[in-house]
């Protein structure tokens, strides 16, 4: 004690004024009372909502066991072939099919306007019906597809669900139907933002056509382009609907992906934490996905 | 015994229903929304009767059959649960929080009731404890489904014979409908089938129908009532390496819809109402009672569940039990109002209101006490479902489902680990044989993971 300097000793008080001084800022009295409750609800909606709902995943999807039973399971193992496919596929074609779509888009002309009307129609209407309609459609013996198949051509249609990669082809397909209008109209705006100096600009230089969208269009709008893939690579991570609605899995749980055979797990099974596991296993991509794109949401520099 | 039974049963079903008089409060009670309309208002007027007579109150939740399953899991796994699960969904539910010694024992709301039961019902109301490693009884039997075959009356005289010309053994009785799609086919039609197989992973049906050529082909003792798997008897082999040579072969040879290797279990109810196929074999009456107020004369003149010979025998000629799957009613740990969960459990069971209550729900269910088996609406002779229906699951020989002796079976029918060997006979052309030995590794593997005393 008889060692320690009168600023190590007054440093407490110190360090209590400046902890105070920092959650109060510059409010005072009042206003620092009016903040905290206006802080509060928030604040439990966030714990409630968003911490104890992770917080009792992770708790549940926490035993090495659960693992070691996931990983043995030939089923679990198929789906994270068919979860990687459908991320790879899925959101690259989607995506690349929206760049060029927002660029036919950009024309102008009322039919053109009455165009997009009629291809945003997949995206508006409710997903789970039309995927129910889709699965009945390719259903192999009464289904549209091969009746039509029939009357036109005389062709017996194939049974598009009966095998695993044609199921699977149909889910990807139906995703890429269902949501390229979606991330078309982002890349629409994103295009329609470019500012008109700078486009004009080009074409007085000579780039348009091609040279004008590699050179000028797309460097502006790759930075979009990147963090709309981030966004549908976590929506399509989590995706339950189109697989389930269109192959149910099948055929013989073939074409699961991580988030329908969580559910599997955990409801057809009556195994809930091995349906929590399931859904975990997917962290080790969901988690640096996340990273990027707050990396790349936090960028400064004036990008579209 | 029987007749004894049916006698006290007859007495019951004439006395008013008793109602014990609990304090007068409230307790919840989940149920799965039924099949048809009818269900779900037989359900609330017995509710309704009890809430007038006891003054209790019961807080009815009434969910559609898939929800509701995911909302026990929950339920269960979270610890916030009801006083009463009305309806154990699925049906083993009761043995896997059983083993957990999740539920609360009922023996004593069984007793009140216990020789109108069937023995397959108390057999299929209890559930072993690995907590204190004892079978103890945790489920009030309240209905039961069994798994009858459907017919296309009109299709099978379209195809130039008749329904009387059904033989009564196993293979033969099968083998007829593909005689009926091959006659069928010659007169260019072009998308009949004559079995409704259904070849899939998918639901319950695959296993349901897995199991009943599994126990017509001799493989009744799969797994005996003291839990113990079966799967070095050779006669349990043979007959699981048959029924998977059967109905992967009918599928391979092209007498099941292509599309049923990836159906779900309405699918095949849809495909059979479409005339895609012209038997499905198919759990509880759900296929005809779909259509009963709709198309009246489909369930009254075209459609017949068995046939003239009823549910086949085997190819010994010898009866072939029926599996039968009981629903349970069941109060879960932590329930706040034991008291009335097991007083209203009191009342439902009385064969008088148990009775109305299925029968009000136009008997997609079957009852799980003999003596009600003898009312004027089963045994109706102009009803062509009913009488065969009821015979098959109730008066005949049964056995309840195999996951009641050994939890494992659940996890099987689950994994579809039957299913899988269906399928790869049926599309990958692997020999039946060498299916099975794949299958009984998995299933031995499983058995491993829940030991019994």
């Amino acid at each position: 004690m008889d060692n320690v300097s009168v600023v190590e000793v007054g440093r407490p008080a110190v360090r209590r004024r400046t902890l105070s001084r920092y959650l109060s800022g510059h409010l005072k009295g009042g206003e620092y009372t009016w903040a905290v409750a206006f802080l509060v609800p928030y604040v439990a909606v966030f714990l409630t909502f968003v911490v104890y709902p992770i917080v009792y995943g992770v708790w549940m999807g926490s035993e090495g066991k659960l693992y070691r039973e996931l990983f043995s399971d030939p089923i679990y193992q198929s789906s994270v072939v068919n979860t990687v496919l459908y991320l790879a596929l899925g959101v690259n074609v989607k995506m690349f099919l929206a760049l060029l779509l927002s660029g036919f888009f950009m024309r102008r002309g009322w039919w053109m306007k009455a165009l997009l009307m009629i291809f945003i129609l997949p995206w508006a209407v409710p997903q789970i019906s039309t995927f129910i309609s889709i699965h009945w459609m390719l259903n192999g013996e009464w289904g549209f597809l091969n009746n039509l198949l029939f009357k036109l051509f005389r062709i017996e249609g194939a049974y598009w669900l009966n095998d695993r990669w044609m199921a699977l082809g149909a889910v990807i397909v139906s995703h890429i139907w269902k949501w390229t209008p979606f991330w078309t109209l982002i890349l629409l705006a994103g295009r329609m933002a470019i500012p008109l100096e700078i486009s004009d600009t080009a074409k007085v230089d000579g780039a348009t056509g091609v040279r004008g969208f590699v050179h000028i269009t797309f460097p502006l709008l790759a930075n979009l382009y990147l963090i709309c893939t981030l966004l549908s690579t976590i929506f399509l991570l989590g995706d339950f609907n189109t697989v389930y609605f269109i192959s149910g899995g099948g055929p013989a749980n073939s074409t699961h992906v991580l988030g329908t055979l969580g559910i599997r797990n955990a409801f057809d099974m009556a195994q809930p934490r091995l349906g929590v596991a399931a859904v975990m296993s997917a962290l080790p991509l969901v988690i640096p996905l996340v990273i990027v794109l707050m990396r790349k949401l936090r960028t400064a520099e004036v990008q579209l | 015994m029987l007749r004894g039974s049916l006698a006290l049963g007859t007495t019951s079903l004439l006395a008013p229903p008793r109602v014990a008089r609990a304090a007068a409060t409230t307790a919840s009670m989940w149920f799965s929304q039924g099949f048809v309309q009818d269900e779900d208002v037989s359900l609330r007027k017995a509710v309704t009767e009890y809430q007038k007579q006891s003054g209790n109150t019961i807080e009815l939740s009434i969910t559609p059959f898939a929800p509701e399953r995911q909302k026990i899991v929950a339920a269960l796994t979270s610890g916030v649960v009801p006083d009463l699960i009305g309806f154990s969904n699925p049906n083993e539910i009761l043995q896997i929080y059983g083993w957990q010694d999740r539920w609360v024992e009922v023996a004593d709301v069984v007793e009140t009731q216990k020789a109108q039961f069937s023995e397959t019902a108390l057999l299929g109301s209890q559930a072993y404890n690995s907590v204190v490693k004892k079978r103890l009884t945790y489920g009030v039997p309240l209905r039961a489904a069994i798994v009858p075959c459907h017919i296309w009356k009109s299709l099978v005289e379209k195809a130039g014979m008749k329904i009387e010309d059904i033989p009564k053994t196993w293979d033969a009785y099968f083998d007829f409908f593909k005689k009926v799609q091959d006659a069928l086919r010659k007169q260019g039609e072009r998308k009949v089938y004559g079995l409704g197989f259904q070849v899939t992973a998918n639901g319950v049906d695959p296993y349901n129908l897995f199991m009943a050529f599994l126990v017509a082909y001799g493989g009744k003792d799969i797994v005996t009532k003291d839990g113990k798997l079966h799967l070095d008897d050779p006669k349990i082999k043979q007959a699981a390496i048959k029924a998977a040579a059967y109905l992967g072969g009918a599928y391979k040879d092209g007498y099941v819809p292509p599309s049923a290797i990836n159906w779900n279990d309405a699918d095949d109810n849809n495909a059979f109402h479409a005339k895609l196929m012209v038997m499905d074999v198919d759990g509880t009456l759900s296929t005809e009672v779909a259509i009963k107020e709709k198309r009246p004369e489909w369930y009254f003149n075209e459609i017949v569940t068995h046939g003239t010979p009823g549910y086949p025998n085997d190819n010994a000629g010898k009866p072939v039990p029926a599996i039968v799957n009981i629903t349970n009613g069941l109060i879960p740990k932590g329930a706040k109002n034991v008291t009335v969960a097991k007083e209203f459990l009191k009342y439902f069971i009385q064969p008088k209101v148990l009775g109305e209550f299925i029968e009000l729900g136009l008997g997609r269910w079957l009852p799980v006490m003999p003596a009600l088996a003898k009312s004027p609406f089963w045994q109706n002779p102009k009803d062509p479902h009913l009488k065969g229906y009821v015979q098959q699951g109730l008066l005949g020989p049964t056995v309840p489902d195999y996951y009641v002796f050994n939890l494992a079976i659940a996890e099987v029918r689950n994994q579809h680990i039957f299913s899988t060997a269906m399928i790869d006979v049926a599309k990958d052309g692997v020999k039946p044989e060498t299916a099975i030995e794949k299958a009984f590794k998995r299933i031995e593997d499983i058995f491993a993971k829940y030991p019994m005393a």
